[in-house]
């Protein structure tokens, strides 16, 4: 047996799981750390899921946490964890490209907020992994580093644009890792490389030191293997920070307290008239999967409620418009001065904004204050609402479209649109052999309550303990 | 109902904005460009006199940083 194979026992531990064998003294961080090291060593060059590897410093990290360790100096359950970042934090001294050309060898002079915390908590950064460039668009095939590949078929697409954190984690290179979220981000490559990913409620999570796509619809997240896992990762991320204008100033709670509560008696609404069946509509495989979560959330208690999905599905239109006209307001700069380093696709998608108007864009921002209330107003019937995550398995990167994929509903932007709390938990495969996620999205700062339901479902299905095949 | 984009107003607009784009790059936003304008007309028809935009500037919040 390869050393390799040995080490997946340790590389695909829960966090949970991980941290208390370091209490115990079973290993050290040490031994996590070249675990994962070791594995991308073996298997990244498959998938591509990483642009920087900072193995030294990792491994000073973890040498570090073992005399913390070894003094009694606990840092609590993140401590001597081996994580990565979605490479669009900024992390002081370790380049941050944001898989583009653009930023291919900028080394930015400070860190974001988020990777400050999670370096309090004593985490060990493994390194910097792929997405789509600038969270735009799709996998780019003229970007200086390879498009990431997804871990359960190497022919298709992981799903984007946090593309490197899912595919990472499914392959059991890191333990937990951090995506951002501007439609679907976190959430899309969760459901297609079989993980955990949490978009929290918008101004939860600080995005100060987080390169922008599209500043009133961008949200920072975490991404792990499990929902405990999860709920971990946003502990420690979550929380007011002055120098996000977005963030807010709302008590922090814990995120494990209810965790194990039960869904006896949850009213979930699915807003499936008027959203599933627009356009191309969802695939039936992947709504198959999906009624069937749902039978699993009713013998679970919950009681299901069939909901009006028309404000869902043309929040997907405001989300687009607003998305488009801030992600160029950003870049237009750059691009005006060089052009020809954007990728063609995320080119494409940012002139998309120069032909808007203010008026436009204004319109967009009138109709997410009416969708908004819409969409709430729901949650006097209903204490959650539940959707795939995406409304097909990730295609092949051969036979991608991506004006195909505007036919299809979005089952993630409208959360982005409204900035509700949205989760996406492992809820099945198709007959291909392609994971499918559910989501739970929950009334804002209520991420406790997606968590729970999130975790139930989890520990009544085994979907969340296969691996793929590398 | 409003006017369909054409090549010839891409052409115009991404002159004033600064930017030089040959006509194959016109040619590949276009769709883009049309379906962008579609999706602004849908949202137009939803909006009430009353909505104003999500994001109202704040005054106190002038001091945070």
């Amino acid at each position: 047996m390869s050393t390799v194979v040995k080490s997946n026992d340790l590389c695909y531990l829960a966090i949970a799981e991980a941290s208390a064998g370091l209490r115990r003294k079973d290993y050290s961080p040490v031994d996590l750390t070249e675990a994962c090291l070791e594995r991308i060593e073996a298997l990244d060059g498959k998938l591509h899921s990483f642009i920087t590897i900072t193995a030294e410093r990792a491994r000073a990290q973890a040498r570090r946490a073992e005399q913390e360790f070894a003094s009694g100096k606990g840092r609590g359950p993140l401590h001597g964890i081996p994580i990565a970042l979605k490479d669009l934090y900024m992390t002081k001294g370790i380049r941050t490209t944001c898989h583009s050309a653009v930023l291919e060898k900028w080394v930015p002079d400070y860190d974001a907020t988020a990777v400050l915390k999670l370096d309090e908590a004593g985490t060990i950064l493994l390194g910097k992994l792929g997405m789509h460039e600038f969270a735009f668009g799709g996998p780019s095939v003229d970007a200086p580093f390879p498009a990431v590949r997804n871990p359960w078929n190497l022919a298709h697409i992981p799903g984007g644009s946090s593309s490197g954190s899912g595919a990472a984690l499914a392959a059991g290179f890191c333990y937990g890792a951090l995506g951002s979220d501007t439609g679907g981000s976190i959430r899309t490559p969760s459901a297609h490389c079989g993980i955990v990913g949490l978009k929290p409620t918008y101004g939860r999570v600080s995005r100060y030191g987080i390169v922008p796509l599209s500043w009133s619809l961008d949200h920072a997240g975490p991404m792990a293997r499990s929902v405990e896992d999860c709920a971990l990762l946003l502990q420690a991320i979550a929380g007011y920070d002055a120098k996000d204008a977005a963030s807010a100033n709302v008590p922090v709670p814990d995120f494990g307290t209810g965790l194990r509560e039960g869904i006896k008696g949850l009213r979930v609404g699915v807003p499936r008239a008027g959203w599933f069946d627009e356009n191309l509509g969802v695939d039936a495989a992947t709504e198959t999967v999906f009624n069937q979560a749902l039978e699993v959330l009713k013998n679970l208690g919950a009681l299901i409620v069939e909901l009006d999905g028309k404000p869902f599905s043309i929040a997907r239109k405001a989300n687009q418009t607003i998305l488009v006209a801030e992600a160029y307001a950003y870049h237009k700069k750059t691009y005006q001065e060089t052009p020809m380093k954007f990728g063609s696709t995320v080119r494409r998608r940012i002139l998309e904004g120069a032909f808007l108007s203010a008026a436009d864009y204004l319109t967009a921002q009138r109709a997410r204050s009416a969708l908004n209330e819409q969409i709430r107003a729901n949650f006097k019937r209903v204490d959650v609402f539940a959707v795939p995550t995406a409304p097909r398995p990730p295609d092949t990167f051969e036979g991608m479209d991506p004006n195909e994929q505007n036919l299809r509903p979005s089952f993630t932007n409208p959360f982005n649109l409204t900035g509700l709390p949205a989760i996406s938990v492992p809820c099945g495969f198709t007959p291909d052999n392609l994971p499918v996620g559910l989501q739970i999205a929950a009334p804002p700062f209520e991420e406790s309550t997606a968590l729970r339901v999130a975790y139930a479902y989890e520990q009544a299905t085994p979907w969340h303990e296969r691996r793929p095949a590398l | 109902m409003a006017k369909e984009f054409t090549i010839e107003d891409l052409r115009v607009l991404a002159n004033l904005a600064g930017l030089t784009l040959s006509d194959d790059d016109l040619q590949r936003l276009l769709p883009g460009v049309k379906r962008a304008q579609q999706q602004v007309a849908v949202l137009r028809a939803i909006i009430a006199p009353g909505d104003e935009p999500a994001g109202v500037f704040i005054a106190s919040d002038g001091d945070r940083k």
